[in-house]
C-alpha cells in the first residue's frame, strides 16, 4: 500500500552460551584490568535474548512482511543453531581472533541474518542480560544517525 | 525533540483465513492461526508521540488526552473482540500483527493534535511485534 508508511516486524529469540573476555594481544594484566571477571579462563555464560527487525511491504493475499515460519527457520539456521549451547570462544569460527563481546555478537549475528532473501534486515538487538542491550543496524544507518 | 510512548493492553482474538486460497493452501500458509475458531492475544500496544514539550505545560502532549484517545478509538473498538467479525477497519484484511499495527495508526494520526504521532508498536506476544512509522522517520 502506497500511504507513505514503513512496516518492521520484530521478532524475538532465544539461545545460551558460554564465552571468555581475553585479547591474547594484551598482556595478563591488562586482560585482568579490562575485563574483570569476564576474563575468568574457563569462562562463563548467560542467556542472550536476540531480536530481529525486518521491513517491508505488506502483502495483501497474507497481510504478512514475511511468514514467520520462514524468517524462524532461518535465524534458527543461521544462528542459533550455531550458538546455542555452545562455547562462543571455542565454537563459533570469527569469536577466535575477534573477542566475542555482545558488542561483537550482535554484528556477527547482523551480519550473518543481512543475507535473509524475503524481507529486508533493519537492525539487531542482542540482549545479554536482563540489564545489558545492544544493537546494531549497519554502518551506513548508524552514520546517518549521527551524522558522519 | 522529545518523544513520549504510552503503553495500553487489550486482548482480542482473530484467525488467519484469505478465501481466495484453497484449504491446503491456507492450512500450509497460515498454520495454527487458521483454526476456523480463532484464537486469542494479549496485546501490547506502544504509541510515541514526537514534539517539543510546551513552554507552559512542559509536556508535549496531555497525557490524560492520549490516554482518552487510546481509550476510545482503540480499547472501546478492539478489547475483547474477535477482530475478524467485529472492526470494520480490519474487514477484508488478515488481521495480522501488520494489518492491525497499521490500522491503529490509521485510526490515532489524525486524532493526535498536539506533537505528531511517531510510532506504533503493536505485540501480540512479548516475542512478536509489528511496528508502524512514517517513511523516512528517525528511529527515535
Amino acid at each position: 500500500m502506497k500511504d507513505g508508511l514503513k512496516m518492521i516486524l520484530g521478532r524475538r529469540y532465544r539461545f545460551a552460551a558460554s564465552h571468555r573476555l581475553h585479547n591474547g594481544q594484551l598482556s595478563e594484566e591488562e586482560n585482568n584490568r579490562v575485563y574483570g571477571k569476564c576474563n575468568n579462563p574457563f569462562g562463563h555464560g548467560h542467556n542472550y535474548v536476540v531480536e530481529v527487525s525486518v521491513s517491508g511491504t505488506v502483502d495483501p493475499a497474507t497481510g504478512m512482511i514475511v511468514n514467520l515460519m520462514d524468517l524462524d527457520s532461518f535465524v534458527e539456521r543461521e544462528v542459533i543453531e550455531a550458538f546455542d549451547h555452545k562455547s562462543l570462544n571455542e565454537d563459533v569460527e570469527v569469536f577466535r581472533t575477534i573477542v566475542p563481546t555482545t558488542e561483537n555478537v550482535c554484528k556477527e549475528i547482523y551480519q550473518r541474518l543481512k543475507q535473509f532473501p524475503l524481507a529486508k534486515l533493519e537492525r539487531v538487538r542482542v540482549e545479554e542480560t536482563s540489564n545489558n542491550a545492544f544493537e546494531y543496524a549497519g554502518e551506513e544507518i548508524q552514520d546517518r544517525a549521527t551524522g558522519h | 525533540m522529545v518523544y513520549l510512548t504510552r503503553k495500553i493492553e487489550f486482548s482480542a482474538s482473530h484467525l488467519y483465513h484469505n478465501p481466495a486460497f484453497s484449504a491446503e493452501e491456507n492450512r500450509q500458509v497460515f498454520g495454527k492461526c487458521n483454526n476456523p475458531h480463532g484464537h486469542g492475544h494479549n496485546y501490547a500496544l506502544e504509541v510515541t508521540v514526537a514534539g517539543e514539550p510546551d513552554p507552559v505545560t512542559g509536556m508535549v502532549l496531555d497525557l490524560k488526552e492520549l490516554k482518552a484517545i487510546l481509550e476510545r478509538e482503540i480499547t472501546e473498538r478492539m478489547d475483547h473482540r474477535f477482530l475478524n467479525y467485529e472492526v470494520a477497519e480490519l474487514k477484508d484484511q488478515i488481521p495480522t500483527c501488520e494489518n492491525i499495527a497499521r490500522v491503529i495508526w490509521k485510526l490515532l494520526e489524525p486524532k493526535i493534535r498536539q506533537g505528531r504521532l511517531h510510532k506504533v508498536r503493536l505485540y501480540e506476544s512479548p516475542d512478536l511485534f509489528a511496528e508502524c512509522c512514517r517513511n523516512g522517520a528517525s528511529q527515535g
